[in-house]
């Protein structure tokens, strides 16, 4: 299965959540989601994801300076992000649980 | 510091190539986008990678297809994309390419390399500057190694010193890329004509070079001029010295060229004694100076001066110049013209 196809769907739970630990910049979201194991995450994916997710009002941002690099615009969950989270939490976890019925039930091995 | 001012070529090119991508997008849109990119691209050259950008994020067009994807944007129409879209893509691939990938070094040493050169070719583009017109102009006053405006190696000098300084101070300041363009556009166009002149010169003095050793060489241009409308491989012509078939001299001869006009040489300004003389052209009936007349008759100058002015010592400057030693041909002794059939 093409878990890329997968990542689309839940782009938007998988950044929110980041986000929702502590405020993150682009490229830190990124990393950040790569090193919890979506090692495929694009880059173009995640930065697009954020700035729908700011039009949607769900993110805001602010610019950290940076005296050695460059300046870091960063990304942070506000009440309506929280709620889109808390929504989308519910929806994945009565989805994968269908889903796991499904692989694990009587009827599959029948 | 702004993102733009930091973000090397490479990176400057993959912004440049996403926006033409973005470009339909509404200004506020695509400027957000652009930002986290170019902030994106930042962080990424700080970090210890020298693969190419296109490889790292992919191609321009498919990472602006996976943003406006993410973002919820419409995907850009197909009839949008420009002509040059498609040289970009195809650039993107070659440096994708195993083979570039083998040479990828090579090529970064070699930018390396010309990026330490870049302080050497200032210099050079702004001597070249001077220089060139003044070896365009063909006034007889010697433009190497110090150029010589209006004949004065004084004022090519500070005009050297000029240009260098304006030439560095340019190379240091950054310019939107079509300036830069221009620039680089001068600074090779300037270089090829400075090369073809400096041949031309080059050619010019090797063959002075060459009758150095010859008595009558005389300092002169690559091209006839009405100082010196007569030139031979070997320099400007100052003299022409006729003999008889027997070998001998002769003089006051009258010579032509082949179309009727009479021969003009140039006046000889150095002498194996160093002594200064004037040319006593012969006069006709009318008095009119009659120049085509060989040899041509130079007579002292008065009170025995060197050519640069100083008095001379006495019984240096000698009136009746030698010829030179010449080979001439021998002719047999009863010469006649063949008889056809005979």
């Amino acid at each position: 299965m093409d878990a890329s196809q997968l990542l689309k769907g839940v782009l938007d739970v998988a950044v929110l959540a980041v986000v929702r630990d502590s405020d993150g910049y682009g490229y830190d979201v990124v990393r950040r989601l790569r090193t919890a194991g979506l090692e495929d995450v694009g880059d173009a994916s995640v930065y697009g994801t954020l700035r729908r997710l700011y039009s949607a009002g769900a993110l805001t941002s602010y610019v950290v300076p940076s005296d050695e690099g460059p300046h870091r615009k960063y990304y942070a969950i506000n009440d309506r992000g929280r709620s889109v989270l808390e929504d989308s939490t519910k929806t994945w976890r009565t989805f994968a649980d269908t889903v796991d019925g499904l692989l694990t039930g009587p009827w599959v091995a029948a | 510091m702004t993102a733009a001012t930091v973000v090397s070529r490479q990176t400057q090119d993959y912004l440049a190539a996403v926006e033409h991508e973005l470009a339909d997008l509404s200004a506020e849109d695509r400027s957000a986008l652009l930002e986290d990119l170019a902030l994106h691209l930042e962080a990424l050259a700080a970090e210890d990678d020298d693969r190419p950008i296109a490889v790292r994020l992919g191609p321009p067009a498919a990472y602006a297809a996976d943003l406006r994807a993410a973002a919820g944007l419409p995907a850009r129409a197909a009839g949008l994309r420009m002509p040059t879209l498609g040289l970009q893509e195809r650039l993107v691939a070659i440096r994708e390419t195993a083979a570039f990938q083998r040479v990828r070094p090579a090529l970064h040493a070699t930018r390396g390399l010309l990026a330490e050169l870049r302080p050497a070719w200032w210099v050079l583009r702004g001597y070249l500057l001077v220089l060139v017109p003044c070896l365009l102009k063909s006034d007889g006053v010697r433009d190497f190694p110090v150029p010589a405006p209006l004949g004065s190696h004084v004022l090519g000098l500070l005009l050297v010193v000029a240009a260098v300084a304006a030439s560095v101070a340019l190379g240091r300041r950054s310019f939107p890329r079509w300036i830069g363009a221009c620039v680089v556009f001068g600074g090779l166009l300037l270089l090829s004509v400075g090369a073809v002149v400096g041949q031309h010169a080059w050619s010019g003095m090797a063959a002075r070079a060459a009758a150095a050793d010859d008595f009558a060489w005389v300092p002169g241009p690559d091209v006839p001029s009405e100082t010196y409308p007569l030139l031979s491989r070997y320099g400007p012509v100052t003299d022409v010295l006729p003999y008889a078939a027997d070998g001998t001299p002769i003089e006051g001869v009258l010579l032509y060229d082949q179309d009727g006009r009479p021969l003009h040489v140039g006046v000889q300004q150095w002498w194996a004694d160093s002594c200064l003389r004037f040319l006593s052209q012969p006069r006709a009936a009318d008095g009119v100076p009659v120049p085509n007349s060989f040899p041509q008759a130079y007579e002292l100058a008065p009170g025995n001066v060197s050519t640069m002015g100083t008095p001379m010592a006495p019984g240096i400057c000698v009136k009746n110049i030698q010829r030179p030693e010449v080979p001439l041909p021998t002719f047999p002794a009863k010469s006649a013209a063949p008889v056809p059939g005979g």
